[in-house]
């Protein structure tokens, strides 16, 4: 494979650039997504008004601390593959990651950094789908879920990121 | 083991007593973030204390998406749920509640016909608040009740519309459920929620009817995670020697959980590996799809797991 004429372009072998479609946060459990049109980040911690937002923890798996779970991203292709797939609409509230993207190969980017908007995030690994969402939304996603359930992200570099942001490799 | 958290936590937000021994509670998210989305005749549990839960209809329309609202009848001879309610409940206290299960499917061209017990009217406040809301008038309740109507405020449109009929049967006659069934056709869907004599008399009129046009309002206990075994066995924790049932359909996280057993659970699916645990006796049942045949010779990813015999020994 060519190499591109931009570092910046080039991670894992192939050139990549993406936006934020949808943000969503919830302050606890089980409570319904609420869609924003930017989100706070904050460094080493979380998404302000986060369920995850490190010490102030009211999630699912707060009885399991993970540093680097601080923010999740998830694809749009996923939720339009999952509709292909198993006719099954999942809709940008109901898989349960704060940061919608298209155009970004989540599952190529475990251990990578990068950008959305001016935030960087570094991957730490990819999510799995969790049986108690099927019961969030009486819809049988698990399984439509395995393998494409986003990408879990420590906070690098904090700040405002807003629907239509630029996500890209650094 | 830390718990992971299995519960909504709400906040009563108000309390209000419309008829002597009928409590109207109102609970809402601390933030009046919305809270889990609901049916309309769906129910929830309320975690009154540990091993004090009780289930409940809600009474409010479902696109009311920020509050749920429950009427509560003190049952003096109950089984503490209801006097724990009418007695022990502040506004500003705290109440775990689960997500809400079942609902009323209606029949969107023919007649919905509902027929109410007492209390058991809270329900059908939901399904009339709804149907109101949506413009839909294919309905008409039967109310019957041994005493005065306790909530009809709550249902004062569809009142004012005619379209529910109130008894007291302290000098009503008894309803007559086969001819109020037969009433609106045969294509009409009929629903039922009330006590329990009431509910068999009511099965006894409708017995004729195809099950699908028929709905009897009996809780539905929540749905299992998994099915992992049909048999019931005994989990049993080998360090600290605990044990617990596991009944047919039970949550064995929950259950594992409860003994405070030292095992992680994440995905509860049987696909991340989390909770695999070296197992002493069983043999188990494997539903995972992560071991290779030779691992599950030693360890079981306990999530899914049943077990064929009657005891799962678990090494931890
Ligand atoms: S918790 Fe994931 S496999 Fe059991």
């Amino acid at each position: 494979m060519t190499r591109t004429d931009s570092k910046d372009q080039f991670q894992g072998g192939v050139a990549w650039q993406g936006t934020v479609c949808f943000l969503h946060r919830t302050p606890r459990a089980f409570l319904p997504m609420r869609s924003f049109e930017s989100l706070n980040l904050i460094a080493g911690r979380g998404i302000e008004g986060d369920r995850y937002l490190i010490e102030n923890e009211a999630g699912f798996y707060s009885h399991k601390p993970e540093e680097g779970r601080q923010v999740t991203l998830f694809e749009m292709e996923s939720l339009e593959a999952i509709m292909r797939d198993y006719a099954i609409e999942l809709r940008p509230e109901e898989h349960r990651r704060n940061i919608t993207v298209r155009g970004v190969p989540l599952n190529h980017l475990v251990f990578q950094r990068f950008r959305v908007g001016a935030c960087l995030l570094e991957a730490t690994r990819l999510s799995t789908p969790c049986r108690h969402i099927e019961e969030i939304l009486g819809k049988p996603v698990f399984d439509p879920m395995i393998h494409r359930s986003g990408l879990n992200c420590r906070i690098i570099e904090g700040g405002e990121v807003r629907v239509g942001d630029i996500v890209r490799p650094c | 083991m830390a718990k992971a958290i299995r519960t909504v936590k709400t906040i009563v937000k108000d309390i209000s007593e419309p008829l002597a021994g009928i409590k109207v509670l109102v609970l809402e998210d601390e933030d009046q973030w919305d809270l889990p989305p609901f049916r309309p005749g769906a129910h929830i549990d309320l975690h009154l204390g540990k091993k004090l839960v009780r289930t409940y209809s809600l009474c409010n329309a479902p696109h009311e998406n920020s509050r749920y609202v429950l009427g509560v009848k003190k049952e003096d001879l109950g089984r503490g749920g209801s006097r724990f309610i009418h007695e022990g409940l502040e506004v500003g206290g705290r109440i775990d509640v689960s997500l809400p299960r079942g609902g009323m499917d209606f029949d969107q061209e023919n007649m919905n016909i509902f027929v109410a017990g007492g209390i058991g009217i809270t329900p059908f406040v939901s399904a009339i608040r709804h149907m109101e809301n949506q413009s839909r008038a294919n309905y008409v309740l039967y109310w019957s009740s041994n005493g005065p109507a306790s909530i009809p405020e709550m249902i004062r449109p569809a009142i004012d519309a005619g379209r529910v009929h109130i008894s007291d049967t302290r000098h009503d006659p008894f309803p007559d459920y086969a001819a109020i069934v037969s009433a609106h056709g045969q294509h009409s869907k009929v629903f039922c929620c009330g006590p329990e004599p009431m509910l068999r008399a009511f099965e006894q009129a409708v017995s004729s009817w195809p099950t699908e046009r028929v709905h009897i309002e009996r809780f539905s206990i929540a749905k299992p995670d998994i099915a992992g075994s049909d048999d019931t066995f005994k989990v049993v924790l080998s360090r600290s020697g605990r044990e617990a049932v596991v009944e047919p359909g039970a949550n064995i996280v929950h259950m594992l959980e409860e003994l405070d057993a030292d095992i992680s659970f994440s995905c509860e699916g049987g696909i991340c590996g989390a909770c695999r645990t070296p197992w002493i006796e069983g043999p188990p049942v494997h539903n995972d799809r992560v071991l290779t045949p030779a691992e599950r010779e030693k360890d079981v990813i306990v999530c899914v797991a049943g077990c064929a015999g009657p005891r799962l020994v678990l090494d931890a």
